[in-house]
């Protein structure tokens, strides 16, 4: 039985009426698929052969119903045992070579752990990790910008292909997708992890002018951002946006410039004379974190306007320890603020606490939306060099 | 159909030719010709944003249980087991961030908080997308496999896990619900 043979059995007004419900039902547009999107796909199940080459010799541990017709996996075919084998024979020459090494697990180095979960594209995928979907380009700049930030250079084309796989993300207008706050997230990540890690030429180079331009445009006439219509600012996006807009005009982009000068005037307005910075102009309450990364934003990016290093500073000084509960993004604040105001104690004091939770696998209040990709991240950025 | 050029096969033979040989081409053909159902059987369900990252979900989940596959069974049946098992898990995703969200609001400060519930829509008129988005779960998902995939009831009841019974009773209340949700935004009602 279909559809219509069903209807058929319905009295005639009825069928009639529901006829003509299912044929709007189906006249209702579609939605087409984006170009890259089978390349997408293929290139997650490239990855997926890459880091689970024996996946298909599992026995799933959940699996849907199989339903009529499905039946176990039989002998894993001959092109897996190769597969196997190949694995199996690099795992002995690994060991064999590295006998005399401490073991090292590489869920003990954030930056490995991260560059071992880059997918084949070039980004991550935070679905894969406990993460929401929407923010692929935010959790992409944030691993790009850990692995850039290893003092070695032994992520080097991990970086480069992370800087391709945000400009392939980037859509027309310089965003990176999203509604609301997961666009300006995205949008503000992605955009420091170009200003910072894009070649000089190229795709990369090119998506950075155009996230810019988007970035500016998207400006208030007060002189902040924020992803509620109408509003002056946030001083969360706000302080982001000033640090992704620094770093282009740092290297070059000149159109940068002018939405910089506004951004800081914002920032340096929404500072307390008591302390902390107010979310919205004017608002009361007080965080740790905002006041951290403001204070961290005015002192790197303000450099040549007077006064900011300095009220950079006073922020610093009335910010108060943490409550000991994990939250990797305020404690990432917190340490690029100490840094910045020279408080090198303080700053070593909150990173042993976030390798203590990492190591204690303890959750973290933002892991919904980055899942580990998140944690990992910032931790590797808070890291010392 | 040994014989026979690739893009002529149908999904079950591409499906064997993956399960055999890991197949790519034949793989690659499966994602060409079953995304586009499968990205509008998720936007369908409120999703706007990621829908593309759950078809990609979908299909690594079929590449990862590709030897559960038998060819007596019809493809279509096997990927949208997977496809709901995925809408499932990510669905209770969501309630996780809810609750997520919920404990921010009692916060002065969201600095990266959940996005809104997508499924909540823009304002304005209920229209025939939002009526069919404000189904219960149970009944919208008979209406996306019989109506828009147009898969045979019985299949639609293996999908489901349902007997075919529950499938024909589920349709009638689900096209009587939109029709009264519909007649109540035309003002039919009272």
């Amino acid at each position: 039985m279909n559809l219509y043979a069903h209807l058929s059995e319905l009295p005639d007004a009825e069928a009639t009426a529901f006829r003509t419900l299912v044929a709007h039902l189906r006249s209702l547009p579609q939605r087409e698929p984006s170009p890259l999107l089978t390349a997408r796909i293929l290139a997650a199940v490239a990855a997926e052969r890459t880091h689970h080459p024996t996946l298909s010799a599992q026995r799933p541990t959940r699996t849907p119903n199989p339903g009529p017709g499905t039946q176990d996996p039989g002998t894993p075919p001959p092109r897996l045992w190769r597969w196997v084998a190949a694995a199996a024979g690099l795992l002995v020459a690994v060991t064999l070579f590295n006998r005399q090494a401490a073991p090292v697990s590489i869920d003990d180095d954030p930056v490995a752990w991260l560059a071992a979960r880059q997918e084949a594209d070039g980004s991550w995928l935070p679905a894969r990790h406990g993460g929401d979907p929407a923010y692929r380009p935010a959790l992409t700049a944030l691993a790009a910008l850990a692995l850039a930030h290893d003092p070695s250079a032994r992520f080097h084309d991990g970086v480069r292909r992370a800087c391709d796989a945000l400009a392939a993300l980037q859509t027309p207008d310089g965003a990176f997708g999203g509604e609301g706050r997961v666009r300006a997230y995205n949008q503000v990540l992605a955009t420091c992890a170009l200003a910072a890690l894009a070649p000089q030429d190229g795709p990369a180079a090119a998506a950075l002018e155009r996230a810019v331009a988007y970035s500016s445009a998207g400006q208030s006439p007060e002189g902040g951002w924020d992803y509620e219509p109408d509003s002056a600012g946030n001083a969360a996006v706000t302080a982001w946006q000033v640090r992704a807009l620094s770093a282009a005009a740092a290297r070059g982009v000149a159109q940068a410039n002018v939405p910089l000068r506004k951004g800081l005037r914002w920032l340096r307005s929404a500072a307390r004379d008591e302390g902390g910075v107010s979310y919205h102009p004017g608002a009361p309450g007080r965080s740790e974190g905002l006041a951290a990364l403001a204070a961290h934003t005015l002192m790197t990016s303000g450099k040549p306007f007077d006064g900011l290093p300095a009220l950079g500073r006073r922020l610093v000084a009335g910010l108060r320890a943490a409550d000991g509960g994990a939250d990797c993004y305020r404690d990432y604040a917190m340490v690029m603020a100490f840094e910045s105001a020279g408080e090198i104690a303080r700053a070593e004091a909150v990173r042993q606490d976030m390798r203590r939770r990492l190591q204690a696998n303890a959750p973290d209040p933002w892991e919904p939306i980055g899942g580990a990709l998140y944690t990992r991240a910032f931790t590797a950025l808070a890291a010392r060099q | 159909m040994e014989g026979a050029p690739i893009e002529q096969m149908d999904d079950a033979d591409l499906m064997l030719r993956v399960c055999d040989q890991d197949d790519e081409a034949a793989f690659a053909l499966l994602v060409s010709r079953h995304q586009r159902s499968l990205l509008n059987f998720f936007a369908r369900s409120g999703v706007q944003y990621d829908s593309e990252d759950l078809v990609q979900q979908t299909f690594l989940r079929l590449y990862r249980y590709r030897q559960r596959y038998q060819a007596t069974a019809k493809f279509t049946t096997f990927l949208f087991l997977l496809a709901r098992q995925v809408w499932i898990d990510e669905l209770r995703r969501r309630q996780r961030r809810q609750r997520l969200a919920e404990s921010l609001a009692a916060e002065p400060y969201e600095e990266f908080a959940a996005p809104a519930d997508s499924s909540a829509g823009v304002a304005g008129d209920l229209d025939l997308a939002r009526a069919l988005a404000a189904l219960p779960e149970g009944l919208r998902q008979v209406v996306e496999l019989a109506v828009y995939q147009g898969l045979p009831y019985a299949e639609v009841a293996a999908i489901l896990g349902i007997p075919v019974g529950t499938v024909k009773s589920r349709m009638f209340n689900a096209l009587a619900k939109l029709r009264a949700l519909l007649g109540e935004e035309r003002g039919d009602k009272p």
